[in-house]
C-alpha cells in the first residue's frame, strides 16, 4: 500500500454530511440568488428553490436574509454576555455608592464634598442606574442588529467599544475593575469576531453579487 | 458523480438567465466540497467555507467556461483558494487530529486494538507529513488523493500547467513517503488491513 492509497483509505473515514448540515450554507446561497437582478424573472422557480431538500429540511428557507455565520453568532453571544456583565457591573457600582468617599467622586471636573454627596445621593444613584440601563440596552440592540446582518451595527459596535476603552480607567475597587475589564474583553472578542473575513459577506449581502469576486487567485482562469 | 456532473455547464448556463438554477449545482456538489473542506480546515470552518465557495461561484458564473462540462474542478479550485485563506485553521486541524490519534481507543479484542493503534499511528504520521508540505504541494496531493481529480482537472482547478501538477505531486509524494519510511507503521497497517 503506497502513500496515495493510505491517504485514500484514511480519507474514507470522513462521511458525507447529512443534508441538514448544509442547510445554513444553502440558505446563504438562496439568499444571494434571490437578490440577483435576474432572479425576479422566474418567480415560480425562485419559489421552488426556496425549499430545502432532504428529509431533515423540508421547511421553507424563511426570510431572504441568510443565517448568520458562526463568528457572527458567537459575537452575538458575547454581546449578550456583555449585557449580563454590565448588569453585574451596575449592581456592584450601586453597592460601591453606598460606601463611596466624596473625594472619589468627580462630576464634570469638580470633586464633590461630603455634604454635596449626601445631598445628591438620590440623583447620583438615578444617574448610575440610567447609564447602566442605557449600556445594557446598547449591548442588546447591537447584538440584535448584528445578528440581523446590519453593517452599521458592526461599525457602531466598534465605535462604542472604542469609547468604552477610553472610559476603562475611571473604575475603583477590585470587584468593579474586574467586572469592567471582563466586560471590556467581552466587547473586544465580539468586535474581533464581527470583523472576521467569514463575517464580511454576511454584512454585505447586497454587494455580494455585484462586487464579491471570491477568493484571490484565478481558480476560474482557464489555462 | 462524473455522469451526473456532465451537464454542470448547462446548469450554469441556464443559471445566467434563471439564477435559481444554480441551487442544482449546490445540491449536486456541496456534500463533496463540504467533506473536502472539513478534512482540511475542520467541520466548524467548513460550514462557512462551503457557503463562501458557492457564493463565489455564483457571483462568477458568467465567467465560467461552458466548454467544461464538469464544474467540480472549478468548485474545488475556489474551495482550495478559500482554504488558503484559512491556513491557521488547517494547521490547527492537523494538530487536533494528531492529538486525537495520540489517545488510544477503549480496550477491546487484542487484534482490533493493535489495528486501531496502528491506524492512529498512521494518521499521526500522515497528518505530520501533510502539515510539513508546502501549501501548493499539499493542494495538489489532496485534490488527487482525496478527491480523485485527474491531473488535467487539478490543473484547471488551481490554474497551473499540468507539468507543474506532476512535479508538485511527485515532490509531495516523495516527502510523505520519506516520513512514512521512518517507521514500520505503514507496513503493519497494510498487513492488518489486508488480513481484515
Amino acid at each position: 500500500m503506497n502513500e496515495m492509497e493510505l491517504l485514500r483509505e484514511l480519507a474514507r473515514e470522513t462521511p458525507l454530511p447529512a443534508p441538514a448540515e448544509l442547510d445554513a450554507a444553502r440558505a446563504r446561497l438562496v439568499a444571494a440568488i434571490a437578490t440577483d437582478p435576474a432572479a425576479g424573472r422566474s418567480a415560480p422557480v425562485a419559489q421552488a428553490v426556496m425549499y430545502q431538500p432532504g428529509p431533515a429540511s423540508s421547511q421553507p428557507a424563511g426570510p431572504l436574509r441568510p443565517p448568520a455565520p458562526a463568528p457572527v453568532r458567537t459575537a452575538v453571544r458575547f454581546m449578550h454576555a456583555g449585557a449580563v456583565g454590565t448588569a453585574a457591573y451596575l449592581i456592584i457600582a450601586l453597592a460601591f455608592l453606598g460606601d463611596i468617599r466624596a473625594y472619589h467622586l468627580t462630576v464634570l471636573g469638580h470633586h464633590l464634598t461630603t455634604a454635596q454627596l449626601s445631598h445628591q445621593r438620590p440623583l447620583i444613584i438615578a444617574l448610575v442606574i440610567a447609564v447602566g440601563l442605557v449600556m445594557i440596552a446598547l449591548w442588546l440592540w447591537m447584538a440584535r442588529a448584528a445578528g440581523q446582518g446590519r453593517n452599521w451595527a458592526r461599525i457602531l459596535s466598534t465605535v462604542l467599544f472604542g469609547l468604552a476603552t477610553l472610559g476603562l480607567t475611571g473604575n475603583h475597587g477590585v470587584a468593579q475593575v474586574f467586572c469592567a475589564v471582563l466586560t471590556w474583553l467581552t466587547g473586544l472578542a465580539a468586535v474581533w469576531l464581527l470583523w472576521r473575513p467569514a463575517s464580511g459577506a454576511f454584512f454585505k449581502p447586497q454587494a455580494l453579487n455585484r462586487d464579491y469576486a471570491g477568493p484571490a487567485g484565478g481558480a476560474d482562469r482557464r489555462p | 458523480m462524473r455522469s451526473a456532473a456532465a451537464d454542470d455547464a448547462a446548469v450554469i448556463e441556464s443559471s445566467r438567465r434563471e439564477p435559481e438554477r444554480f441551487a442544482v449545482l449546490f445540491d449536486r456538489h456541496a456534500p463533496h466540497i463540504y467533506r473536502y473542506l472539513a478534512r482540511r480546515a475542520g467541520p466548524q470552518v467548513a460550514d462557512d467555507l462551503v457557503a463562501e465557495t458557492f457564493l463565489a461561484a455564483f457571483a462568477r458564473r458568467d465567467r465560467y467556461d461552458l466548454g467544461r462540462a464538469d464544474a467540480r474542478p472549478w468548485l474545488y479550485g475556489i474551495a482550495t483558494n478559500l482554504v488558503g485563506q484559512h491556513r491557521r485553521d488547517e494547521a490547527r486541524q492537523y494538530r487536533i487530529r494528531q492529538a486525537a490519534a495520540a489517545e488510544p481507543e477503549v480496550p477491546g479484542h487484542a487484534e482490533r486494538v493493535a489495528a486501531d493503534v496502528t491506524a492512529q499511528a498512521m494518521r499521526t504520521l500522515l497528518d505530520a507529513a501533510l502539515a510539513a508540505l508546502s501549501a501548493g504541494d499539499r493542494d495538489v496531493l489532496l485534490l488527487i488523493a482525496w478527491e480523485q481529480l485527474t491531473y488535467q482537472e487539478v490543473s484547471r482547478a488551481l490554474a497551473i500547467p499540468v507539468g507543474t501538477v506532476r512535479s508538485r505531486l511527485h515532490r509531495a509524494r516523495t516527502k510523505v513517503r520519506q516520513v512514512l519510511a521512518g517507521t514500520d507503521a505503514a507496513a503493519t497497517y497494510e498487513e492488518i488491513t489486508t488480513n481484515e
